[in-house]
């Protein structure tokens, strides 16, 4: 037994060797075929040096975080900021984070208001302490009360309702939205935004979002179980992706139509395989809300002028824009 | 193709017909310091094929280590170990099972869920088939199993039943058989019966005899006098780390073996200094004089 | 009083006298049968796949089926060797993550060095084969709880799944493989489907079905399988009649790493990228999985058919309340009342198996 063991772990040693050795390296595909191009940089402040802190609700892993985080990363680099980067998914861990800036004594915060009250008292300390906050992404009733300076993002009612006349206008009948978290407030109030202003009937369908091939099967149930659905409502890329192939497991003519983008995604568009997707352009929500911090330290701004949000989205992408997305999100910063 | 493997504990023996007097294991003032602390001081012992060694002692008295240094789990550290007459030294209890020492443990004999046949060939079951097909030759087992069982007395309905469902005696019974079957010829049995009642003691003492019947050495320990004389060739009593008593089961009766376990020479002591005491009778209490046995007082351990 | 005489104990009377011992009657075959935890998980299979054959009129048809046994097969796979693992006595918390671990191991190895696809499905199994000895060999050495090791590593997992992934594609999400070399042929093994009588069936329930033939086959009837039920039933037993301990648990956690792997490639050839953030809690649906499939908790008992009953039972409810249309929020409710009632079958079990 010992010995059987051994001689295959050497044999599969030795096979991976052979085919390194060689070369067997593919002539399609791959890293060598990938066009690297740099994010995009135009110049630097010459303004002095400040740090400041992003700190986000982003559970690990998550590609929207990623390109949000992208968009504060190159703003800091175009204004000379130091940034700092932290998230936590939990409300209590991601107020500590937020003291720990405070203690680090950056000169700005942005922050992500997930479970505003949570926040509330941290930042007050900031207030106090006399540093500037920006909201970003989730928060848009609570920004203002919090004593936030600005807050960039879209209303995800708001995006709903959009993507519930898009609907309406493609002519889809029956819809299904799929949320991959349960009880996640912002995916709940999209579904609801599309319930609200469709006119034909929408049924929520919970998948594990973690686990793919459940995903997969999951969504092949709904549609084999319920032939008149005609379009399935995603409110992430990666579930849009994998809905696709539900819809032809489960041979049936529904759509597919999702919120958010990624690279993959603006291909499937371009490809037919998914109608349109509704962007809330998380670049621009990371790139700003830093941004934002450096205009008001340095030349007093503020967008919204205290009052009103800035709106990053809904901005849809279909067939007839996605050649203009599809450049950048192959850098991965749409 | 077929394969008769019965393990890694060698071949079963099935001529065993050494001379009876020429003993298989054999310890010659033999002690193990742990450290600077004697654990075991002075300590002859000898274990003839077919014949019962008891060890007796009070808990403490170095029986324990005793065994770890025959079933090869300790070394000794003074004294000579022969094994038919060869000194040995071993580092594992595998080489202790290679040259036929086989240890029952009290607890460590069965793994409760897994069926009686299971149990008796764990670790060196029979297969058969070329290897990636190799596959475990369950009917012979079972049957060698049953076989086995059976020579010893044991009979059991159902072979496939959870060892856990039998009785603490009919545990010890298979672990005994499975270590005669695996070719054992010295049988250590570490305090078979402590933890069972009148009957399943004497179901456990049937099947050491049986062992002895079929030419096995048997190192029996125990600090039952009674059960150990029921079965026992041989007695010796041990009393903190050396040898106390060694007797022949000619030269010993039960009551001076009792007496012994019980104290001995010190309880005469105790006996004087109870008398001290208003109301206590001690007058059935043996005296100094009934406790002399032969006992074995080696120069060393008279020091 | 003198006993000078022979031992009073004589060997017992001559064998064969008679053929049983006579103190248990026979159980009748059908008590034998419930005894068996497989048995068990069976029948709860079968009654919840007739009830929502009842409830949920969309299961009649060929292809839900061949839906809900894909997304068990997904589970099973990796649900069959932890079962092992679990007879073998240790647990192994690390296998959700592991999964995905796998496939961005394959992903990125192909992409990154644009070699054929089969040199980062090598490079995967090889990675999660080490996953496999670090646990076994940290568990045996440390005699830690495998609980606590694994815990450890899926920790360590996740947190390198994110760097690693951020590091060598500066995304969370690896790229695109679906057009290299080999992707085809790789997809043809871990991802395509067979059509049976006009149904498309996914060839993971396949795979399945043969790892649980394979490893119930192993189970009971080889040496290796008698030292899994060993090692997890009394490791010191085990050890004490020669059976190499350090061995089988360390290449039991290594079999785990393997179904992972298979998984993982799954995962990949079926989606063409895949999430770093993801396999998060599946690896308590592979251990649930295979205590509803009557694997002991404390190890030492079980089957490597239960858990396929058991990850089977997993797929046909979240399933089933889809197909009835039902309100998914109950999904967590039905696998908890299902946990619950195989752990009592086990305790049961256990019981009436040493009750004497």
């Amino acid at each position: 037994m010992h010995r059987h063991h051994r001689a295959a772990a050497l044999a599969a040693t030795v096979l991976t060797g052979a085919l390194l050795a060689t070369g067997c390296s593919s002539s399609s595909g791959g890293k060598k075929s990938e066009e690297t191009a740099n994010g995009a940089s135009a110049g630097k402040a010459t303004t002095p040096r400040m740090t400041v802190a992003l700190v986000t609700h982003q559970a690990p892993g998550d590609t929207f975080w990623d390109t949000v985080r992208k968009g504060a990363e190159a703003a800091a680099a175009k204004d000379n900021i130091k940034l700092i980067y932290s998230a936590d998914p939990n409300a209590g861990n991601q107020a500590n984070l937020v003291q720990n800036a405070i203690d680090q004594k950056v000169d700005g915060i942005a922050v992500t208001l997930a479970k505003p009250d949570a926040m509330k008292s941290v930042l007050a300390k900031a207030e106090q302490a006399g540093i500037p906050v920006t909201g970003l992404n989730a928060g848009l009733s609570q920004w203002k009360s919090l004593g936030l300076l600005e807050y960039f993002g879209q209303d995800e009612t708001v995006a709903g309702e959009a993507f519930g006349k898009k609907l309406n206008d493609i002519g889809a009948k029956h819809a299904v939205c799929v949320v991959q978290e349960q009880g996640n407030i912002a995916l709940t109030q999209r579904c609801d935004g599309v319930k609200k202003t469709f006119s034909g009937k929408t049924d929520v369908l919970y998948v594990n979002g973690t686990d793919m091939p459940s995903v997969k099967s999951t969504i092949t149930a709904k549609l084999s179980a319920d032939k008149s659905i005609d379009e399935v409502v995603t409110l992430a890329a990666p579930i849009a992706l994998t809905a696709t192939q539900s819809v032809s497991d489960a041979g049936s003519k529904a759509k597919v139509a999702t919120f958010d983008l990624n690279k993959d995604l603006i291909k499937a568009i371009q490809e037919n395989s998914i109608q349109f997707a509704v962007d809330q352009q998380p670049y621009l929500q990371g790139y700003l809300a830093v941004d934002a911090l450096w205009l008001y330290k340095n030349n007093g701004n503020y967008s919204g002028g205290g009052e009103q949000p800035v709106l990053t989205g809904p901005a849809f992408v279909d067939k007839s824009n996605v050649d203009k997305v599809a450049a950048f999100a192959a850098k991965g910063t749409r | 193709m077929t394969t008769n493997e019965t393990g890694t504990h060698g071949a079963v023996l099935a001529d065993r017909a050494p001379e009876k007097d020429s003993p298989v294991v054999e310890l010659r003032n033999a002690g193990k310091a742990y450290g600077n602390i004697r654990a075991l001081h002075g300590v002859s012992l000898t274990v003839h094929p077919g014949q019962v060694t008891c060890v007796l002692g009070d808990n403490g008295a170095g029986k324990s280590t005793l065994i770890k240094i025959i079933s090869g789990l300790h070394q000794h550290t003074e004294g000579e170990f022969l094994v038919d007459g060869e000194p040995v030294r071993f580092s594992t209890p595998r080489e202790a099972l290679d040259k036929g020492i086989a240890t029952v443990y009290q607890d460590l004999a069965v793994v409760p869920l897994m069926p009686v046949w299971r149990n008796f060939f764990l670790g060196s079951e029979m297969t058969k088939g070329p290897w990636p097909l190799r596959r475990l030759d369950i009917e012979r087992m079972k049957k060698t199993a049953d076989h086995e069982l059976r020579e010893m007395g044991i009979v059991l309905d159902d072979l496939e039943q959870p060892i856990g469902t039998l009785s603490g005696g009919q545990r010890q019974c298979v672990a005994i058989a499975r270590a005669v079957y695996f070719g054992a010829r010295v049988l250590i049995l570490d305090e078979p019966t402590a933890a069972l009642g009148v009957k399943q003691s004497g179901v456990v003492l049937k099947y050491v005899a049986a062992a002895r019947d079929r030419g096995l050495g048997v190192i029996f320990i125990t600090h039952n006098p009674h059960h150990a004389y029921m079965v026992g060739d041989h007695f010796s009593v041990l009393r903190l780390g050396t040898m106390e008593l060694s007797a022949e089961r000619s030269q010993i009766t039960l009551e001076e073996l009792t007496n012994h376990m019980a104290g001995g020479a010190e309880l005469a002591a105790l006996k004087h200094e109870l008398s001290q005491v208003r109301g206590v009778d001690v007058e059935e209490l043996p005296e100094e004089a009934d406790l002399t046995a032969p006992v074995a007082v080696t120069k060393e351990a008279a020091s | 009083m003198t006993q000078h005489a022979e031992p009073a104990v004589t060997s017992p009377p001559a064998p064969g006298l008679k053929d049983t011992d006579g103190r248990s009657a026979e159980r009748s075959m059908i008590v034998r049968l419930l005894a068996r935890p497989d048995v068990g998980v069976f029948l709860g299979a079968v009654a919840v796949y007739v009830f929502f054959l009842i409830a949920a009129p969309p299961v009649r048809d060929a292809s839900s089926m061949a839906n809900i046994l894909y997304q068990s097969s997904t589970l099973g796979i990796v649900t069959v060797p932890v079962a092992l693992l679990m007879i073998g006595g240790e647990f192994d918390l690390s296998a959700g993550v592991g999964v995905i671990t796998s496939a961005l191991t394959a992903s990125m190895t192909a992409y990154q060095l644009s070699m054929n696809v089969w040199v980062g499905v090598i490079a995967a199994l090889i990675a999660s084969l080490a996953i496999g000895f670090f646990n076994g060999w940290m568990v045996v050495k440390t005699g830690l709880p495998s609980f606590l090791v694994t815990l450890g590593s899926f920790l360590i997992l996740q947190g390198v799944n994110l760097a690693v992934t951020k590091l060598v594609t500066g995304n969370v999400a690896t790229d695109d493989i679906s057009t290299m070399d080999g992707f085809d042929q790789a997809k043809k093994v871990f991802a395509s489907s067979f059509d049976i009588g006009g149904v498309q069936v996914k060839i993971t329930v396949f795979w399945w079905l043969l790892f649980a033939a394979i490893a119930t086959w192993v189970l009971l009837r080889t040496k290796y399988g008698n030292w899994i039920f060993a090692v997890g039933g009394n490791r010191e037993s085990a050890r004490a009649v020669g059976v190499p301990v350090a061995f089988t648990k360390i290449s039991l956690f290594m079999l785990v790493g393997v179904g992972a792997w298979f998984v993982g490639m799954h995962q990949l050839f079926s989606f063409n990228t895949v999430q770093s953030g993801e396999g998060v809690g599946i690896e308590l649906i592979y251990i649930s999985g295979a205590v509803i499939g009557g694997c002991l908790l404390t190890g030492g008992a079980g089957s490597a058919i239960g858990p396929v009953f058991g990850a089977f039972m997993f797929g046909m409810v979240q399933q089933g309340i889809v197909y009835a249309g039902w309100n998914p929020d109950w999904f967590k409710a039905f696998l908890g009342v299902m946990l619950l009632g195989a752990v009592l079958i086990n305790l049961w079990v256990q019981r009436t198996a040493t009750r004497r």
